[in-house]
């Protein structure tokens, strides 16, 4: 079982101090996976023995401190790019994936993305140019993008993780037609109940790793019991997204 | 139909200010069910009009004031008065007042603003069901439009944020990719069950003559 924060890149804070702060924290996630007698996270695996996520929002560009973070901590960490199809549109989404490609990174998690009306940002016009099925195509398939262009892109080598419900039969479908694709690993948006576990199941029979996704205010019990809790789901690990690199569920005893 | 809302009446006023005769073309059809530019609405608008200092030269209700043919035939019916009028309130959608406009060479102000194309469940009660995207997939989508009825307008759904009943965003309704689904196993659609929509192709939509 690894677990994993996810967090935003910050808008008002010193970019410095807050690459300084996520490091402290990412030592306090080997800290409490070594406490839990978890295996902190998986050796072997291809998301790694330890792994952050940075999703990109409003806040500085995730590309620029996933490249940072990845010289800082000289390959020892697992940095996964989270993004959202809300964003940008399919030019602005390739030129990501190229430069993510040209930076070295490979592990992605792409997920339709929280509507503006539920954000902070109400008002603003959603894009939704390209859903996740599509961009995964694009990605594991090498469906063209471009019109009369030659461009060829080397992204089926990335580790593309998708972020999903597992609630009813259409998300069963969609899962099903996300594994023909060839998406590496699911992440599931936890609700709690709700869950359909056959749905669980047919991902590890797809041989697939399998994360329960959570914001941080959303566990209403301590990391120990939450993760004790999901254990019966036999995932393969939990993403936490956390509000603040310096007091959050994994810096918190 | 076509649905409209009322506007404010302080930005009508405001749209106004400099003119002062000032003639009110209605739409008996579309703004006429939705109760924004029937011949009552229009009548109310005439006396607030007055009401505020303004000379209304004429009023009229047309059948179709975004049909170019329709609005020529009407439109002569108050010709002398169109010929003397400064500026005109049209209480049509944006389609009707753009015609207007186009045909009289007048100024044209709305006064309701124009919202989308809808289904008539009761008068006052609307629902959104086309987009008018210009590609329709109902053949392939179980007979209900993903791109409108999803929030986020999703070809391939359903998104991760439902709860597994209803909607991330429209949070008292189901989310339409679980009617989607139910429709096409209703109706052994194996082949639409599997498919995968291409993204969308929007070179199609600029295509519309200026």
């Amino acid at each position: 079982m690894k677990i994993i924060p996810q967090i935003e890149t910050p808008a008002g804070e010193n970019y410095i101090d807050f690459e300084e702060n996520l490091s402290k924290l990412i030592e306090g996630i080997k800290y409490k996976g070594k406490k839990f007698g978890l295996n902190g996270a998986g050796a072997g695996d291809a998301i790694g023995s330890y792994s952050v996520v940075i999703e990109q929002n409003f806040g500085i560009n995730a590309l620029l401190l996933c490249n940072d973070l990845k010289n800082r901590h000289n390959n020892n960490l697992n940095i996964i790019y989270a993004f959202n199809m809300r964003d940008k549109n399919r030019v602005a989404i390739l030129s990501d994936l190229i430069t993510f490609e040209q930076l070295g990174l490979k592990n992605i998690i792409i997920s339709e993305g929280l509507h503006p009306l539920k954000t902070v940002f109400y008002a603003a016009k959603p894009v939704y140019d390209i859903d996740v099925l599509g961009l995964s195509s694009i990605i594991k398939t090498g469906f063209p993008l471009l019109k009369d262009n030659d461009y060829v892109n080397n992204f089926s080598l990335f580790n593309l993780g998708v972020v999903v419900g597992i609630s009813t039969p259409a998300d069963f479908l969609k899962i099903k037609k996300l594994s023909k694709i060839g998406v590496d690993r699911f992440i599931i948006n936890y609700f709690g109940d709700n869950l359909d576990i056959n749905i669980i199941n047919y991902i590890k029979a797809e041989k697939k790793p399998v994360f329960i996704f959570i914001n941080e205010s959303n566990v209403k019990s301590t990391l120990e019991e939450f993760i004790k809790k999901n254990l019966e789901l036999n995932v393969d690990g939990i993403i936490i997204k956390i509000l603040n690199e310096k007091s959050n569920i994994f810096t918190q005893d | 139909m076509f649905l409209t809302e009322k506007k404010d009446a302080k930005e009508i006023d405001e749209a106004l200010n400099k003119y002062k005769r000032i003639g009110i073309v209605g739409c008996a059809s579309c703004a006429s069910v939705c109760l924004t530019g029937g011949s009552k609405e229009v009548k109310e608008m005439e006396k607030h009009l007055v009401n505020i200092g303004k000379e209304v030269p004429f009023t009229i209700s047309i059948d179709e004031p975004c049909d170019k043919r329709v609005l020529k035939e009407d439109i002569r019916f108050v010709e002398d008065e169109l010929a003397d009028t400064e500026a005109i309130l049209v209480l049509s959608c944006g389609t009707g007042v753009q015609t207007i406009g186009e045909y009289t060479d007048k100024k044209v102000v709305t006064g309701v603003d124009s919202r989308y194309i809808a289904q008539t469940e009761h008068i006052g009660e609307y629902n959104a069901l086309c987009g008018g995207c210009d590609e329709c997939r109902l053949n392939f989508t179980g007979g209900v439009c993903t791109v409108t009825l999803c929030p986020k307008g999703l070809l391939n759904g359903p998104c991760e944020g439902h709860n597994g009943i209803n909607c991330e965003v429209a949070e008292e309704s189901k989310c339409v990719f679980m009617k989607s689904y139910e429709n096409m196993s209703k109706f052994f659609e194996e082949e639409n069950l599997s498919r995968i929509f291409s993204p969308r192709d929007y070179s199609r939509t600029i295509k519309r003559k200026i």
